[in-house]
């Protein structure tokens, strides 16, 4: 049904197309629209929450799911030869225009940091999830120097850089104990920015 | 109460399963609308964009609710007469 609503729409467009390129009037109207077709046509950016409206009917089915999920005991399980509590920690900041990483110990004094810019990618191509991808390998090569070899990862912010900075933890070989999301949601902040004219 | 941070949003890997365990964490916070959220308000929303989008929200539950009801319907088991309206 909505296809066909759809298809008539662009017909009576296309029409009035015709008719504005033969008087030359209304060019103004059909600039915006053009430009709304543009944006709806463009493919989404990634902002690496894979999964986040799928439903995996594998997962449903597997019976010890809890475990995947922490308990009051976590803090005090074993986890590579140490309590969970005493793990190193791998932060990682995603925007929309870069990815940091970085490394702290348990008590949360940052060890290491490193990002996209620093990795030699500027512009705009360090919001992009192979910069995060390539920047999480040099810095997991480097963690793995200190004899660090399990950690648990925080992420924070939502980017192309959110799924790609940890799996490139795991190419680099660094064993990942657990994925925590930190990401600040407020439902009564600030008033934010004005919204962007397009 | 102060979420703790290595218990709420917390996700283990197991057997290296890296991508599912981002998959399960994925999906636990667009299911509570934390992403929703966090994408609103990047931007100032004005209230007629409040009103618009509630409103739509409202209807849409509404549609749901319904269409889950007729579904159910239709899926019902043990009717006492089978074929109601013919005989």
């Amino acid at each position: 049904m909505i296809i066909s609503t759809n298809f008539l729409l662009n017909k009576s467009h296309n029409l009035l197309r015709v008719l504005a390129n033969s008087i030359s009037t209304t060019s103004r109207c059909l600039k915006a629209d053009d430009r709304k077709q543009l944006i709806a046509s463009t493919p989404r950016k990634d902002q690496g929450t894979e999964g986040e409206k799928t439903i995996e009917i594998d997962q449903l089915i597997q019976k010890n799911k809890i475990d995947i999920f922490p308990d009051e005991n976590t803090p005090n399980a074993i986890f590579y030869d140490m309590p969970f509590k005493e793990l190193p920690i791998v932060n990682i900041r995603v925007s929309k225009n870069n990815t940091i990483l970085s490394l702290t110990n348990s008590k949360g004094v940052i060890q290491m940091i490193r990002s996209c810019g620093v990795e030699g990618f500027k512009n705009t191509r360090k919001g992009t999830n192979i910069a995060a991808q390539a920047t999480a390998i040099t810095f997991c090569g480097k963690v793995i120097d200190r004899g660090i070899k399990a950690a648990r990862i925080v992420v924070r912010g939502l980017g192309p850089g959110r799924m790609s900075a940890i799996k490139g933890l795991q190419m680099g070989g660094l064993n990942i104990v657990s994925i925590t999301d930190t990401t600040r949601v407020s439902w009564s902040g600030p008033r934010p920015r004005k919204q962007r004219k397009l | 109460m102060k979420h703790l941070k290595f218990l709420s949003r917390t996700v283990f890997v197991n057997n290296n399963n890296v991508e599912e365990a981002c998959r399960v964490l994925n999906r636990v916070l667009g299911k509570e609308e934390i992403f929703d959220q966090y994408r609103r308000t990047r931007y100032y929303e004005k209230p007629f964009q409040v009103r618009r989008r509630i409103n739509f929200e409202k209807c849409k539950a509404i549609y749901n609710e319904d269409m889950d009801r007729k579904i159910q319907f239709i899926l019902r088991k043990n009717r006492t007469e089978p074929f109601p309206g013919q005989y």
